[in-house]
């Protein structure tokens, strides 16, 4: 039953891909819904189907095998074409040495005689993250593309959608998939993927930046594949659970920190950031999909997957400094964009280098709670990156400050947003309860600490003055919302699914969590869910407590309301108003009209790119040499 | 729950404006006699409210009074957390709460005066937040829990390890009373400004909502400082008096600073002493428990 589910979630997508492609642009609404359902459904199969090991062993495991080497080949090739054709040389000479590591690698590793699915309840989480986000937001994509093509004069939605499903099957195969050499080849699909997606517009900037993807992730893959020959020819282990066993934790440090070092280049750690920032150029589906649900979320999956190994190590000390850091000075250049999807960019990275904070810190609880808030991350981060893109087809500009007045125009879009956006900084919501865990995990480590105390007061910063500008009324009306269902069901949806998860953050720990600790470290944290409080032993969060009052407020509001009838009236402009025209024109020194305009603040001198990314890339690259050298030299 | 619980609930809601607003009428008294005047009567701000309940309910976002409710209700809440020991980290992020409904309350009205106050109180934040946690780390470092009950198994008070803490919460608490120098969000002082900043669009109820928000507030933020020293409970209402007359002072003594200056004060002063304390909890591993 598990494995026919297990075959089911990595053929359906396929299935999908090649039906897109088959299939009229009319069609493309169908399908995607369809692919929603069965995405959906499938994903909670596997969740009922419960956890286990599943071989795939004999002559079809055989077939199987030659499919991997043919597809491996074919990257390679794809690989060595585009970058030939587009003469991008860095990429070639990565691909160069890919391709001689590989070449070695087929002849040195022992040949494993079947390949093994673990599904685990980390897995069975991803899966529900992939499946059901990321197929919400290809059918959020069927409302989109028509209008993004129209205005960029494209016709390429075939590839896009194509690209798209196959993204999904290879990270269905990548979080399920317990051989390393497999596991090896979905790592590399998505980077393929991506490059595919992020140049999708085939102008100059967006081959640039898919490139740019692409050489950073074969970095990344470079590592990985060394510490698969390492793993293989030292250790004689081909399982990425086997790995984990925290017997071998010393001997294995150096192939674990490559094994990282490719998760942070997937995850954009710094100094890696740049790509995940390019990849914005892309139509706002593909960055809801890299951002929340595929793509970074692979790097910090393998990541927590590899905790046993690092877990109370100096090597995990380093990692989550390294991932703090990363942490605070995502979240200090977060503060100084006003592009929207370069401000979620830079909150992504930030989030994710917390995520990777909290696996190096190690203990149960904060391992915990990295898996938690890579749940939340990804529903909040979905959520907020389509909403990005429907404001953008609404007041055509991701600029923050454009967007002031977005109440007006597209209420029920700006609720929307804003509750994507208080959810990631404010109590009740489940993003700030697992960044409460984490901070609170981190006390055991003074730099840790001080790094995640200030990028979290920076975050709220930069969510607030975002949230407040989308909050405020303003005068002018000139922008119309349309309500199609396939775009605004995967927004109501990831709406609904950030309160539901929220509310019951506790019974997901209790089944998914808690029992993954357990396998990974051997205990589980002590936390208790009782009286709507989670509460472990050096704290407790009322999550109930602040829901009920949250409610109560509302209620306190709609009862008072008419108590005093409100009476609009306009702005107070010192008296020097001109009502007849427009309600911010004022009366200026010399007697003329002119529009009062106010910007939030950025602090571009302060915490601009220019000024923190060179400071970024050398303490991020320094934090990871200090690391390389501590597992050498130990 | 007990009855016990009820009773301190009821005590809160009922006691917490009462006091609240005595302070703001001591506070007003105060300032008038620094200032040469002979100043209103202590409860000027309970006949204001009473006033300004009975005015227009003048709005220029229909929804703009949502937030002061968030505001006033998140207020109590964290007040009620504090009464009830809860866990200090989440007392704070409690509070962000309210500080945010109030900036985004500004902001929603969409007045240019009002959304440079919002602006300039969004940077307050980021003055003060951090201190905030790292208070909220002494604490843990010291008792070993987040979880402020374990206060009350002390015998030496807190502010004998976190003296630096002290002296940078005193700032803060400065820049959460919005008293000058920090006081240019939205201010008490007419001389400091022509337009009542974040609160601008605000007036009857709305802004009576927001005055009965303060006096939470201030209960909450002096009993913040009443930690310090909570092993005594009159020495801790000592120093949350001192807090408030150090703030008062400051308040008339001070003009208006630019909110670069506050965000450079805090960050680099404030911030460095108050980790430095924190570092030093960490290297001496002291345990109050």
């Amino acid at each position: 039953m598990l494995k026919t589910t297990i075959m089911l979630l990595i053929t359906a997508p396929i299935l999908f891909s090649f039906l897109f492609v088959a299939l009229g642009k009319s069609l493309y609404k169908f399908l995607a819904w369809a692919f929603f359902i069965v995405g959906a459904v499938s994903s909670i199969m596997l969740v009922l189907d419960g956890t286990g090991k599943v071989e795939v062993a004999g002559s079809s495991f055989a077939l199987l095998e030659n499919i991997v080497l043919i597809l491996e080949v074919l990257i390679i090739l794809f690989v060595f074409y585009v970058s030939a054709k587009h003469k991008n040389w860095p990429t070639l000479a990565l691909i160069a040495i890919q391709t001689v590591i590989a070449a070695y690698s087929y002849m040195t590793i022992a040949k494993v005689e079947s390949v093994s699915f673990n599904i685990d309840q980390f897995s069975q989480v991803m899966i529900l993250i992939v499946n059901i986000i990321g197929t919400a937001i290809i059918l959020f994509a069927t409302g989109y593309m028509d209008q993004y093509e129209k205005h960029k004069h494209l016709n390429r939605q075939k590839t896009f959608y194509f690209t798209m499903s196959f993204f999904l099957a290879a990270m269905n195969g990548l979080v399920m998939v317990d051989t390393l050499g497999w596991l090896y080849l979905f790592w590399e699909i998505t980077t393929l993927c991506s490059f595919v997606l992020i140049a999708y517009n085939q102008d100059e900037e967006s081959i640039n930046n898919g490139f740019r993807a692409l050489a950073l992730n074969l970095i990344g893959g470079i590592t990985f594949s060394l510490a698969l020959i390492m793993l293989s020819t030292k250790f004689d282990i081909s399982n990425l659970s086997a790995v984990g066993t925290s017997s071998t934790a010393v001997a294995v440090a150096l192939p674990v920190i490559l094994l990282c070092i490719a998760g942070f280049a997937k995850s954009a750690q710094m100094p890696f950031q740049s790509w995940l920032l390019g990849a914005m150029v892309a139509p706002t589906p593909v960055s809801a999909l890299l951002h929340s649900s595929t793509m970074v979320n692979a790097g910090v999956f393998l990541i927590i997957k590899l905790v046993p190994a690092f877990a109370n190590t100096p090597l995990g000390i380093a990692i989550a400094i390294y991932g703090s850091f990363t942490f605070v000075m995502c979240s200090a250049l977060a503060l100084s964009q006003r592009n929207a999807k370069r401000v979620l960019a830079y909150s992504t990275i930030a989030n994710l280098g917390l995520i990777i904070a909290s696996a190096g810190i190690g203990t149960p609880l904060a391992v915990a709670a990295a898996i938690m808030l890579l749940l939340f991350h990804a529903i909040s981060k979905a959520l907020l990156f389509l909403c990005t893109g429907e404001i953008e087809h609404t007041i055509g500009s991701k600029d923050i400050e454009d967007m002031s007045g977005l109440i007006k125009k597209a209420p029920f879009l700006t609720m929307l947003a804003s509750l994507g956006m208080i959810s990631m900084l404010l109590p009740p919501f489940g993003v700030l309860l697992t960044k409460w865990v984490s901070m609170e995990v981190a006390s055991s480590n003074p730099i840790v600490s001080i790094f995640l105390i200030l990028g979290s007061a920076l975050t709220t910063v930069y969510y607030v003055k975002w949230l407040g500008t989308i909050l405020s009324s303003s005068m002018d009306k000139n922008a119309v919302q349309h309500l199609k269902p396939e775009t605004y069901f995967p927004l109501s949806l990831l709406g609904s699914l950030i309160v539901v998860t929220s509310i019951l953050v506790f019974s997901i720990y209790d089944y998914f969590i808690k029992p993954q600790i357990a396998t990974l470290l051997n205990i589980a944290p002590t936390v208790s869910g009782q009286g709507g409080q989670f509460s472990s032993e050096i704290g407790a969060f009322a999550y109930a407590v602040i829901f009920i009052v949250l409610a109560l407020a509302i209620l306190i509001y709609f009862a008072t309301k008419n108590m005093f009838t409100p009476r609009p009236a306009g702005y107070y402009m010192c008296g020097e108003n001109n009502l007849e025209k427009d309600k911010l024109m004022f009366r200026n020194g010399i007697g003329s009209y002119d529009k009062s305009s106010v910007s939030n603040i950025y602090l571009q001198n302060i915490f601009g790119e220019n000024k923190l990314t060179t400071l970024g890339y050398v303490i991020s690259i320094l934090l990871i040499v200090i690391a390389l050298v501590e597992v050498v030299v130990v | 729950m007990n009855s016990l619980d009820i009773a301190k609930i009821v005590l809160v809601l009922i006691g917490a404006p009462i006091l609240g607003c005595l302070l703001a009428g001591i506070d007003r008294r105060l300032t008038a006699r620094l200032q040469g005047r002979v100043g209103p009567p202590i409860l000027q701000p309970y006949y204001d409210v009473m006033k300004l309940f009975q005015k227009d309910n003048m709005v220029v976002n229909e929804s703009q009074n949502l937030y002061v409710v968030l505001y006033v209700v998140f207020v109590i809440l964290s007040l009620l957390m504090l009464v009830f020991d809860a866990d200090i980290l989440m007392i704070v992020f409690v509070y962000t709460v309210s500080s945010v409904a109030l900036v985004v309350g500004g902001m929603s009205t969409g007045s240019p005066y009002a959304r440079i106050g919002s602006s300039r109180e969004i940077m307050a934040i980021l003055s003060y937040e951090p201190i905030l946690i790292l208070y909220a780390l002494a604490i843990y470092l010291l008792t070993g829990t987040f979880k402020l009950s374990a206060l009350n198994n002390t015998t030496t008070p807190l502010l004998m390890y976190i003296p630096l803490i002290f002296i940078s919460m005193m700032f803060v608490m400065n820049i959460k009373f919005k008293k000058s120098p920090f006081d240019y969000s939205t201010s008490h002082h007419a001389h400091q400004e022509l337009v009542k900043g974040m609160l601008t669009e605000y007036s009857g109820p709305g802004l009576a909502g927001i005055e009965i928000g303060h006096f939470y507030e201030y209960v909450f933020l002096l009993g913040l400082m009443f930690l310090f020293w909570k092993v005594n409970i009159i020495i801790g209402l000592l120093v949350a008096l001192i807090a408030f007359l150090f703030v008062i002072i400051m308040d008339n003594i001070t003009a208006r600073v630019y909110w670069q200056w506050m965000l450079k004060i805090s960050w680099t002063i404030l911030l460095i002493i108050s980790v430095v304390n924190v570092l030093y909890l960490y290297v001496a591993k002291i345990k109050l428990i």
